[in-house]
């Protein structure tokens, strides 16, 4: 018997909601109104500015024409697609398969779920140092494996030429995909994310009904029927969840490239637009200008969940 | 022993699963330790950094056991900054602010789905909005702000303006939508009221949920270095990750030092999360619906 | 009802933004006002010092105390001071760069210190002046602002190679390599003996411009960059030959990789500041003494040498009167004679006062270890680097032109012509938003 498990709210309570409603939406709603939504306005302002270091000069719509028109920008928005489509599928796929195996094991749950957890709280100064050694072109122990296997050697994390051209033997142009050292921070980040996943997902899993398992394997399904068929579907919510924050995190994400570079992300093809939006107001003190990405960046995250949404939401408004 | 009702429902207790230790389960444990291993790699070789002396530590390699074992480095790390007052301004902020966000949340996610009210379409975009808000592009306003509120280096400044996130309101949201019909239908036959069923009822129902959104706000607290130290003017109100910038200097890093500072403020947020885990009881839903 | 709702809610704000946005204060308002604040960042060896120092000021001042704050690194100073000039709330100084002061004096925050160095109770008589080094006064003049001085030098530092006195004796290299010349060389010599690269370096454009000078000519004068010069080419060059014969080892920028493979045996030379002295003494050990070497960089023609003078330096804000007193006192203290010994003594950074070279403390450590006395000796001849608008973008832009040269990817003469365009275009940019703001 197919259960239908996504709820809908469909519930009415006798009476009007509103003076409820409004009371339980209003702290946060407030804060939120205070603390990033007149920030963002100020921010929104600021970029119809063309000065350094403050306001300046009314430009209008100035500073969104030369970022359209700067090829630093539209090299930023690259790496951007690149890291995004390289750490959100991937942690998301890599979190799922790690919480459904924990949630299937019994004993032992507890400790693994924290040593799955551990990257995302390590801090970033710490994990990043580690990583580097890990990539240093000298002492580092890939490129030790690398010798091992008889392949040369990699400058990574300073590698400004494709993967594709690398892997490829030269014969992919090497500004096709992304460079080496992207995909470095990008494994990074899937390390790091991979965490969160994890336990958003377990805690979900968790939440699922057992009987939903049971009946399904009473039924007869097998363990793969029963990992995509019912049980990915049961956690949908949280999988539009994940999908979403992840894609919020990883556009905004400025520490893991900070950290990895040790602040001086030289080569453009690591930076990724908010690293560029830093790198503007705060190196070059652009703040019109930077606002102005920013606003832009901003615009594209908002595009993006809607997609998302559109995508993965299925639980529909009540009319 | 099983009995079905006549509603499809189970009904009675549900018999523990007895445990059948297969090659499968033992291949699963062997993969998901291995992971977890490998997860953890930088976090044992911070701990093995620390107990070394400075050369050592310096020496290149991605060995997790230490070359020596120097105990004393964490002693003359923990004597580098204030820490003890670190400690107790960061607990205070992000206990606070764990608090803070989980209650705003769970109270907004559960309004957004379970009550009916003209703009809640709007509302909920708004919530989602605030997610996809950089920090970088707002945070001088932000500090303008506090400044303008006269807040600057105090504890309303660190706490306040994280009290709610978009983040946190939707993974609620999404927790909320995750509950069965039947479990409000019932409740609604029963004649519950929304706030009876928002206590009684929904909040429990989704109480992992409720441990992970305050674990995480607890952190984003915890781990939160530029906001604290562009808000705080001194010690009073400094928090811990501020304590790791003074391993670094122009010409080099005291590494053994900072892993140890690093390991040392790394370790409540690890304690906490374990104790999070026996806070939340695994088979919330296995007992079916209340009568 | 609700989209209304929205659009007037939006509107509102949009007008509330309108006031929470800009500044244009003529005076700051201060972090604390019983204490003059200093930010600064320190690590944990020598902030004990500082703090000594500072108590010790303030026990005779009669002035408003001095309080010592690590703030974190540059990086996150200079954030705190943008965010504090915007919210209109400012320490009486902090150490910066000349390129983060560059920023303050636009934002209006920085004071010219001229009113403080005439001052005639607590300012600098003519000898005094006479008595600092010229290269680190002027480096703190600022051509576009009506050419005064707005930052103060604490101490400096300098260009410098350290050598591994082990691995050079090994390869048959006596004496230090004074000429590039004889640099190459001597690199090729370390290569055949050891297998490994000789030089191991961090791109970095203040060791550039540190190599251009060395070399007789400059990167920027006055009117325009000079990177399609041919003393900047030259460098290039020998970077893109070392590149090729395998004797340069690229370290990642923000790392001190170069510092550790010189004291593993790794590389036989570095070029760093000579404040890394301390730092690469404690990394050797106890062998350090006889291990490591101190020489000026090599040159084109050593009769008339030059390095690149480095430092932080000191920026006073436009705070209450007596809060600047106070902090005026304080730099004027530090940079006398006793302080500046005891100071240099225990960081590696070098007094900016001549005077400071003939106390006992500093004379001392150049008799325990020679070495310590060559960068007192650079600093007749060091200079610094531009502090134009704008060259904050030209550095970053320098790092990456050399790590395309030693990585290989790029030939010097396509790296110099790079550089020479997109750098013009940076300036120019700064030039045409200081101006459009300057306008308003």
């Amino acid at each position: 018997m197919k259960r239908d498990t996504v709820s809908r709210a469909r519930i009415t309570w006798q009476g009007t909601d509103t003076p409820l409603a409004g009371l339980l939406l209003s702290p946060a709603l407030l804060l939120l109104f205070v603390f990033t939504y007149f920030p963002m306005f100020v921010a929104v302002r600021m970029s119809l500015y063309g000065g350094r270091r403050g306001p300046g000069p009314w430009v209008g719509l100035d500073n969104y024409r030369e970022a359209l028109t700067s090829p630093d920008f539209w090299m930023a928005l690259r790496v951007t697609a690149y890291y995004v489509g390289g750490v959100v599928p991937a942690s998301l796929a890599l979190g799922f398969v790690i919480a459904y195996g924990l949630h299937r094991v019994g004993p032992g749950r507890a400790l693994l779920r924290t040593c799955f957890f551990i990257p995302y709280i390590t801090s970033t100064v710490a994990a990043a140092m580690v990583w580097r050694a890990l990539f240093n072109p000298r002492f580092g122990v890939a490129n030790q494996v690398l010798a091992r296997l008889g392949l040369p050697a990699q400058r990574w994390l300073l590698e400004s030429r494709g993967v594709l051209h690398l892997l490829s033997g030269g014969w992919i142009p090497d500004d096709w995909g992304p460079s080496l050292a992207l995909c470095c921070v990008i494994l990074f980040d899937i390390w790091h994310l991979s965490g969160f996943m994890v336990v958003v997902f377990l805690a979900a899993l968790q939440s699922m009904p057992r009987e939903l398992e049971e009946a399904a394997r009473l039924d007869g399904a097998g363990s793969l029927t029963l990992a995509t068929r019912i049980v990915l579907p049961a956690v949908r919510p949280t999988l539009l969840f994940l999908a979403v924050a992840g894609v919020c995190k990883t556009l905004q994400s400025f520490n893991s490239i900070y950290a990895l570079t040790q602040g001086s992300a030289v080569l453009p093809e690591t930076q990724s637009l908010i690293y560029y939006v830093y790198a503007q107001f705060y190196e070059f003190g652009y703040w019109g200008y930077g606002s102005a990405v920013a606003v832009m960046l901003t615009a594209l995250i908002i595009v993006l969940t809607a997609l998302q949404f559109r995508a993965l939401d299925a639980g529909r408004h009540a009319p | 022993m099983k009995t079905t009702g006549s509603n499809g429902w189970r009904v009675g207790r549900v018999l523990p699963r007895i445990p059948r230790v297969s090659v499968r389960t033992l291949l699963l444990y062997a993969a998901l330790a291995g992971g977890a291993f490998l997860c953890c790699w930088p976090f044992f070789w911070m701990l093995s950094t620390s107990l070394e002396t400075f050369q050592e530590a310096m020496a290149p390699g991605l060995s997790i056991w230490p070359a020596s074992w120097h105990w004393e480095n964490y002693v003359e790390a923990w004597r580098s900054s204030p820490f003890p007052r670190y400690f107790l301004n960061t607990f205070l902020v992000a206990g606070t602010v764990a608090v803070a966000v989980t209650t705003s949340a769970a109270l907004a996610g559960y309004a957004l789905v379970f009550l009916r009210f003209p703009g809640r379409r709007l509302a909920f975009l708004v919530s989602l909005g605030a997610m996809m808000v950089p920090f970088e592009a707002v945070f001088i306003p932000n500090f303008v702000l506090i400044a303008r509120l006269g807040w600057y280096n105090t504890f309303a400044a660190l706490i306040i303006p994280w009290c709610a996130n978009g983040f946190s309101i939707f993974l609620m949201r999404q927790a909320f939508l995750g509950i069965p019909s039947d479990y409000y239908e019932a409740a609604r036959l029963d004649g519950c009221g929304p706030a009876r069923f928002l206590f009684r009822v929904a909040l429990p129902l989704v109480r992992p949920t409720l441990s992970v959104t305050a674990v995480f706000a607890f952190l984003g607290s915890y781990n939160a270095l530029l906001w604290p130290l562009v808000v705080t003017a001194d010690g009073s109100r400094r928090v811990v990750q501020v304590g790791l910038t003074v391993f670094t200097t122009e010409s080099g890093v005291q590494l053994h030092l900072l892993m140890c500072a690093a390991t040392i403020v790394m370790l409540p947020s690890v304690l906490l999360f374990l104790l999070a885990q026996r806070a939340v009881s695994e088979t919330m839903l296995a007992t079916g619906v209340k009568g | 009802m609700s989209r209304r709702v929205g659009v007037t809610l939006l509107g509102l704000v949009f007008l509330l933004a309108g006031a929470g946005c800009g500044s244009g204060h003529t005076l700051f308002a201060p972090v604390d006002d019983r204490a003059a604040v200093f930010w600064d960042r320190q690590d944990t060896q020598s902030a004990a010092l500082m703090r000594e120092l500072v108590e010790t000021f303030n026990a005779s001042s009669g002035l408003l105390p001095i309080r010592w704050e690590h703030a974190g690194g540059y990086a996150e100073i200079f954030r705190k001071v943008s965010a504090g000039i915007q919210a209109g709330l400012l320490p009486a100084m902090a150490v910066s760069y000349e390129s983060m002061t560059s920023e303050y004096i636009a934002a209006g925050a920085a004071v010219p210190l001229e009113r403080w160095i005439h001052d005639p109770v607590r300012g600098l008589s003519e000898k005094d002046l006479a008595d600092f080094f010229p290269a680190a006064l002027e480096s703190n003049r600022y051509a576009a602002h009506g050419n005064r001085m707005y930052s103060f030098p604490l101490a400096k530092s300098v260009l410098v190679m350290y050598c591994n006195r082990e691995v050079t004796r090994r390869a048959g290299v006596e004496r230090s390599p004074d000429t590039w010349k004889a640099f190459l060389e001597a690199c090729r010599a370390v290569r055949a003996v050891t297998g490994k690269p000789a030089l191991a370096m961090v791109p970095d454009c203040s060791t550039f411009s540190g190599m251009v000078f060395s070399m007789g000519g400059d990167v920027y004068d006055g009117q325009r960059l000079l990177y399609d010069g041919p003393e900047s080419m030259a460098i290039l060059d020998l970077l893109e030959v070392m590149v090729r014969e395998d004797l340069l080892f690229m370290a990642s920028p923000g790392t001190f990789d170069d510092n550790i493979a010189l004291v593993k045996g790794d590389a036989a030379f570095v070029l760093r500041s000579s404040s890394s002295r301390a730092y690469l003494l404690r990394v050797a050990g106890d062998q350090a003494a006889g291990l490591l070497d101190i020489s000026p960089i090599p040159q084109k023609d050593p009769r008339h040498p030059a390095t690149v003078l480095f430092g932080p330096n000191v920026t006073l804000f436009a705070v209450p009167e007596e809060q600047q007193a106070a902090a005026w006192s304080f730099v004027r203290w530090f940079t006398e004679p006793e302080q500046s010994a005891r100071w240099a003594v225990a960081t590696g950074y070098i007094p900016v006062r001549h005077s400071a070279m003939e106390h006992p403390l500093i004379r001392e450590a150049w008799a325990q270890w020679p070495p310590n006395r060559v960068p007192y000796e650079c600093m007749r001849y060091a200079r610094p680097e531009p502090n134009v608008d704008g060259w904050q973008q030209v550095r970053v832009l320098v790092e990456r032109a050399l790590v395309e040269v030693m990585s290989g990817t790029r030939t010097a003469r396509d790296a110099a012509e790079w550089l020479q365009r997109e750098g013009t275009r940076a300036l120019e940019r700064a030039v045409r938003a200081e101006g459009r703001t300057a306008g308003t």
